[in-house]
Formats: C-alpha cells, sequence, structure tokens
C-alpha cells in the first residue's frame, strides 16, 4: 500500500528537482491530464479495494484517458468551445464518487477489525 | 500477483506525480512575478533604466561607427569609380546637363519666302558639318530640337526626312542648344564661320543667340549600343 504513496511523492520530487517547465500555452492540457491521471489513479484504488482491479485495464484507462482529456481540451480551444470543462466536470464528479467510495469501503474495513490495517 | 499490482500502481503513481510537479511549477511561475513590492519594483525599474541608458549609448556608438564608415567609403575607390562613372555619363550624354550656352536657330529665310521659293528641308551634310564646326570650337553638350548629339548620333535623310537618329527634322525652326565652357569664344567663332553662308545657299537663315545662362540640354534619350565594344582580357 505504501509503495505507490512513495512512487507519487518520489514522482513530485522528481518533477521539482528536474526543474521541468511546459510552455504556458499547453499548461491548460497538462492540467486535464492530471485531473483525468488522478481519476484513473483513484479507480485504480477503489478497484483494488473492491477486488476488481485488473493491470491491464487500469494502465490502458490510465493513459486513454489522459489522452482523450487532452485531445477534448485541444478540439475545444479549435472549435472556440470550452470542451475541456466537459472533462473537468466528467473527471471531478468521478473522482468525489470514487473517494465516497474509497472512504465508504476503508470505513466498513476499519469498523469490522479496527486494529487491523491493509 | 500482488507484487506486480503494487509495480503496476507505483509506476502510474511516479508519472502522476511527475504530472502535478510540472503543472504546479508551471502555473506557480507567474505568481513569483506578482509578490515583488514597491521597493523591489523601484529596484528594478532602476535597473532596466540603466538597461536603456546602456543600450542607448550602445546604439550612438554604433551610429558614429556607422558614419565614420561612411565617411571612409566616400573616400574609397568605389567613390571614385562611381564619380568617374558620373563623369563618364555626362560626357557620353547620357546626363541632363545644365551650363552656360548658345541657342542656334534654324529658319527658312523671310526673303527667300516672299520671292516663293520652295524651301527644301534641311540637308543632313548641312547640319553634321554645323556639329562638326560647333565641336571644333569646343563645344561640349549639343542638342538638336531636344534631341542630345552623342558620338554615336545618325544625321541623314530617310525616304526624303531628314532625320537625327530616327527623330525626324522637316519643321522649321530648328533649335540648336550647344554649351561650351567658354561660350564667348564659341559664339563668336560660329558667327563668322563659313558654315553659316552654306545654310544661306540653302534659303535658310542661322540665328546665334548672345550667350545663355543656366542653359539646359536634355539627356540622350536611346540606349547607346556599343556593338563593338568589349572589355579587354586580363594581360
Amino acid at each position: 500500500m505504501w509503495l505507490p504513496i512513495f512512487g507519487l511523492i518520489l514522482g513530485v520530487i522528481l518533477g521539482l528537482l528536474t526543474d521541468i517547465r511546459i510552455p504556458e500555452e499547453y499548461s491548460n492540457y497538462l492540467s486535464i491530464a492530471v485531473l483525468a491521471a488522478l481519476d484513473t489513479l483513484l479507480g485504480g484504488m477503489r478497484a483494488y479495494l473492491q477486488n476488481l482491479y485488473d493491470e491491464k485495464v487500469f494502465v490502458s484507462g490510465f493513459f486513454f484517458n489522459i489522452i482523450l482529456a487532452a485531445s477534448l481540451a485541444f478540439l475545444g480551444v479549435h472549435l472556440g468551445v470550452d470542451l475541456y470543462l466537459a472533462a473537468v466536470f466528467a473527471f471531478g464528479v468521478r473522482l468525489f464518487q470514487n473517494i465516497a467510495v474509497i472512504r465508504r469501503i476503508l470505513l466498513a474495513k476499519w469498523t469490522k477489525s479496527p486494529e487491523k490495517n491493509l | 500477483m500482488k507484487k506486480d499490482i503494487k509495480w503496476g500502481f507505483t509506476g502510474i503513481s511516479i508519472i502522476v506525480g511527475l504530472m502535478l510537479a510540472i503543472q504546479f511549477q508551471t502555473v506557480k511561475q507567474p505568481k513569483i512575478a506578482d509578490t515583488r513590492d514597491g521597493w523591489e519594483l523601484r529596484t528594478q525599474i532602476l535597473a532596466e533604466q540603466q538597461l536603456q541608458s546602456k543600450l542607448l549609448t550602445e546604439i550612438r556608438e554604433l551610429e558614429a561607427q556607422a558614419s565614420s564608415y561612411e565617411t571612409q567609403r566616400s573616400q574609397s575607390k568605389e567613390t571614385a569609380l562611381k564619380q568617374t562613372l558620373g563623369e563618364l555619363k555626362r560626357e557620353s550624354g547620357q546626363t541632363k546637363v545644365t551650363g552656360d550656352g548658345i541657342i542656334i536657330t534654324i529658319k527658312p529665310l523671310a526673303e527667300a519666302e516672299l520671292l516663293g521659293e520652295t524651301i527644301h528641308s534641311i540637308s543632313p551634310e548641312l547640319l553634321k558639318r554645323l556639329i562638326n564646326e560647333l565641336n571644333m570650337y569646343h563645344a561640349e553638350h549639343i542638342s538638336i530640337n531636344g534631341q542630345r548629339v552623342v558620338n554615336t548620333t545618325v544625321i541623314r535623310e530617310i525616304n526624303g526626312e531628314p532625320k537625327i537618329d530616327g527623330l525626324p527634322l522637316s519643321n522649321y525652326p530648328i533649335t540648336v542648344r550647344v554649351l561650351s565652357s567658354d561660350v564667348q569664344n564659341l559664339r563668336d567663332r560660329i558667327k563668322v564661320s563659313k558654315v553659316i553662308e552654306q545654310f544661306f545657299i540653302d534659303n535658310l537663315s542661322v540665328e546665334v543667340s548672345d550667350p545663355v545662362k543656366k542653359l539646359t540640354v536634355p539627356p540622350y534619350q536611346n540606349a547607346i549600343k556599343s556593338k563593338y565594344l568589349e572589355p579587354a582580357g586580363k594581360e
């Protein structure tokens, strides 16, 4: 359980240390991609806790969601419609749902056996 | 199995972390610029002003340099060449020339007209002779009826009509403008020259004006053909 969190921290440190910066005009795409990635990550966690986890689904979903979100934002920019808002909305809703499910599962597990951690 | 899950998850986590960090850095960047207080801004302005004055000094220096180059260039061979070219053009009749000169007007003799004699158009030989005479007395630039006379100018009869470089000379009066550095001398000599008498035989009178200041002779209008001229090979 701790390894993914450690990986997240490692990624953040790596990103901060390497001082990578993307051009201002692409920051929209990256933000939407980050949202998609977070959503996928939480979805994966939820699936894992529900014992529905599938490695292939998770990894493919991760990249597919990111690409879809970024291309949606790209299309929105070129159509003059803020299409990325659709992605933000969809991912935001799913994010909250996933978090709610995770919270419930964790809560249920904790009330069942308080001393036993995952 | 569980290990695999963790590795996949970890890899994705690292990527997400990296993306987060990059996004954070990208978004965070402009905010730093906005947190400067008045004093910092003042310092910044001072630095920019110093840079500006430095750049201005640089511009001034470069301009001075450019002008010095310009001066050097004007004294260089190229300018000499250009000057020579200009002089040659002037000499060959490709430029408009203004200077002291006389105007020679050729028109039919009034007496002959009264007597009803037919006035023939001017004969090219006569005109050529006049030009030769003028050249003999150091005429520098000549134009006939606004057509500049250059070294290759042709005066001849085409179908009974006298023409100078293709321009007909059938109508009188014919005006010849002559520029010279010694106008008075030229005028005196042409007045007593025999060519005037030749004109008289053809029932034509020649009037030589007093020296005129600022007389303008037009440039040669056609292209000067140098069919047989070639640049000399290197020796």
